[in-house]
């Protein structure tokens, strides 16, 4: 339990604050019409997090301002997806709609559902324009004091990516820059080239040491000659031993293409004192 | 007057019935598939190619084409079918590191463990792969699709299942029957470019009998090629992954339990399912396309690239080994990874032109490096490119 705990905490940590926007009066709209500031959170990691339990303040003496309801499934974000808060003070709304504004807070924090782990938090910025969001360049990435890696961006993006249209895959990118596979080829085949080269290195010496250490032994305990005939046997010699070696001592094996013959692997009478003379019998009425 | 009306009902319930019917649904292209689906049980029973693939990849094939009226969750492609579900293992590629579990409990490296250097060559055969991704791109397909096409050449079906299940879902099917119809084919494609690519003294090469390998340098085998592969590839997780357990298992004999359950029952659960489902993925909607000629040729070619690399690298070294050192190029073909026909092909080629020249146990080397090699080689394409 304690661990599966744990692992949960750890899940909840992979989110952070993404994007926020304070002043609202041209931007987007929640489903009852309304326009209001909103908190974007992102999902880091590749795997799904449940943020149902998890609070979300923007006051650190009362971490547990709000509470993001529990059992809610859009509360499971998908791996390298985000979610939107709506920053309305209005809570009974939904759940996406959180017990403060913006305008009236100085920083975002969002916590951990053991309620007192603070996961990220951001600074609010005072001098930002109505309907422009401050947020991260990259999705995840960034300093959560917002000096390094966040900025005013371009266009608002709430429950989308921040930098702007999707970017094109990485295949697409490789054709574009290698069109005839020349260049894929050569990297690809060097890579192979590279790992089994190392693989080779290794065994090359790795079986150096073992015929060394072989012919040590050996001399040790044939002498040098048949040590050196010990080594020049080769594997196929002992391969023909072994199985004639199988075949002699495991008698059924020659049976095998024989099959109706019947071979009696054991024959033998095991011991068992339960109905043994002995116990059955009264002992003698010994004088003393 | 009621009579009528039971005898309309009954009309109306037996004309809605043959709509159900798969002769109701059938089309040209049912039909042609279900030819194929024959053809390859007809090869496996008759010819004895590959039987344990193309008897449940054949069977697959007539599955997957009963004519089915949409929408009555039986079909390999409706979620929550039986055969869906079954799919999924295809479709989410945890089949394949299942079954290279089972070959590593099954493989023995003896024979490369004892020649280390014979791992170049399944380096080298790896070129089919990336010579019929060169191709695909220029016949049209995106570096992604080009990837998933190009894998076939790695003679690793379940390689290029679970490459293809990345990079190319909408076409694995094709990907796989090829993949896999070729390795059945590997005795008819190798020799001609074997022979093409050799001279008579060089298929008359002795090599060096291998060296016998300790019981230690076993079990390290598949630690060490674990950590270098990986470390390079860590794409290639799942493949290198379990095939070096599955040889762990095998080597480390205190798991004899273990490794038994993976090359005997899991191997030949996980081989049923995925040879009857990818048969199954093959539905003629999906299946009959132009792209699916040309990936049946570019497969092709990729099995010709393989094999005459693998050849022409092992004379290429030549050049630098001295005398008596000299490597048979008849076991360059059995850099492609199909363990262990490619390698057969190499011993029944050598004999043909010396009768006591066996090279099996030598083929059996670059064999299981192309297991690895086409495991790398996948881990670099889905890096790349996904």
């Amino acid at each position: 339990m304690l661990a599966g705990i744990q692992l949960n905490g750890q899940s909840q940590a992979d989110m952070c604050i993404n994007e926020y926007l304070v002043l609202n009066t041209d931007d987007f709209e929640d489903d009852f019409g309304h326009k209001s500031g909103w908190i974007e959170l992102f999902n880091s990691s590749y795997g799904t997090v449940n943020i149902g339990g998890c609070y979300l303040t923007n006051d650190p003496d009362n971490l547990t301002k709000y509470i993001i309801p529990k059992g809610d499934v859009l509360t499971k974000i998908k791996p390298r997806q985000h979610i939107l808060f709506w920053a309305d003070d209005q809570p009974y709304r939904g759940t996406f709609h959180i017990n403060f504004t913006l305008e009236e807070s100085d920083e975002i924090i969002f916590v951990a559902s053991d309620g007192r782990t603070i996961i990220d938090r951001i600074k609010i910025r005072k001098d930002l324009d109505t309907n422009v969001s401050f947020g991260r360049i990259e999705d995840g990435i960034g300093t959560r004091d917002g000096s390094e890696g966040w900025d005013i961006l371009k266009r608002t993006s709430p429950s989308t990516n921040n930098f702007g249209v999707d970017r094109e895959s990485a295949s697409t990118i490789f054709k574009r820059i290698d069109p005839y596979g020349g260049i894929m080829a050569f990297t690809a085949m060097s890579v192979v080239f590279l790992a089994l080269i190392l693989l080779y290195l290794v065994f090359k010496q790795i079986g150096k040491y073992n015929v060394r250490k072989n012919m040590e032994r050996a001399e040790k305990t044939h002498g040098k000659q048949a040590a050196k005939a010990e080594e020049e046997t080769s594997a196929e010699i002992f391969a023909a031993i072994a199985a004639a070696m199988h075949i002699y001592t495991q008698d059924d094996e020659s049976h095998d293409i024989e099959n109706t013959i019947l071979t009696i692997a054991r024959v033998t009478k095991n011991y068992s004192p339960w109905s043994s003379k002995i116990y059955t019998l009264r002992e003698k009425p010994c004088k003393k | 007057m009621e009579n009528q009306g039971i005898f309309s009902q009954i009309a109306d319930n037996l004309a809605q019935f043959l709509q159900y019917t798969g002769f109701a649904n059938a089309t040209w292209g049912h039909l042609l598939m279900i030819v194929i689906g024959l053809v390859f049980i007809y090869l496996a029973i008759k010819k004895d190619w590959e039987p344990l693939l193309l008897v449940p990849i054949g069977f697959g094939i007539i599955i997957g084409n009963i004519p089915l009226f949409p929408g009555l969750s039986v079909g390999v492609y409706e979620e929550g079918s039986v055969l869906n579900i079954l799919y999924q293992g295809v479709q989410q590629g945890w089949y394949p590191p299942l079954i290279f579990l089972g070959i590593g409990a099954m493989t023995d490296f003896s024979a490369l463990i004892s020649n280390p250097k014979l791992l170049l060559i399944g380096a080298a055969a790896q070129l089919g792969i990336f010579g019929a991704y060169a191709i695909a791109l220029l016949l049209g397909f995106s570096a992604a699709e080009a990837g998933a096409i190009g894998i076939i050449g790695g003679a690793d079906g379940p390689t290029a299942i679970f490459l293809s299940s990345r990079l190319a879902p909408d076409l694995m099917g094709a990907i796989a029957v090829s993949a896999y119809s070729y390795m059945a084919l590997v005795p008819v494609i190798q020799p001609p470019v074997m022979r093409l690519f050799t001279t008579n003294k060089e298929r008359l090469i002795r090599m060096k009998p291998p060296r016998a390998v300790s019981q230690t340098e076993k079990k390290l085998f598949p630690i060490i090629g674990f950590l270098m592969t990986a470390f390079i590839v860590p794409s290639g997780l799942p493949l290198l992954g379990m095939l070096f357990f599955g040889n762990l298992l095998k080597e480390s004999g205190v798991t004899r339990r273990l490794a038994e359950t993976a090359r005997g029952p899991l191997i030949d659960v996980i081989t049923i399912l995925i040879g009857l489902t990818v048969g199954c993925s093959t539905q003629a909607d999906k299946f009959l396309q132009v792209k699916s000629v040309y990936i049946f040729a570019l497969g092709a070619l990729s099995f010709v690239i393989a094999t005459a690399g693998g050849v022409l690298f092992v004379k290429f070294i030549n050049i630098f080994l001295k005398e008596g050192n000299k490597i048979n190029p008849l076991i360059g073909n059995a850099g492609v990874s199909a363990v262990p026909d490619s390698a057969r092909v190499s011993n029944l080629i050598g004999l043909e032109y010396d009768k006591t020249n066996y090279l099996l146990m030598h083929a059996m080397g670059p064999n299981v490096a192309g297991v690895i090699g086409s495991a790398v080689a996948a881990g670099i394409l889905l890096g790349f490119l996904s």
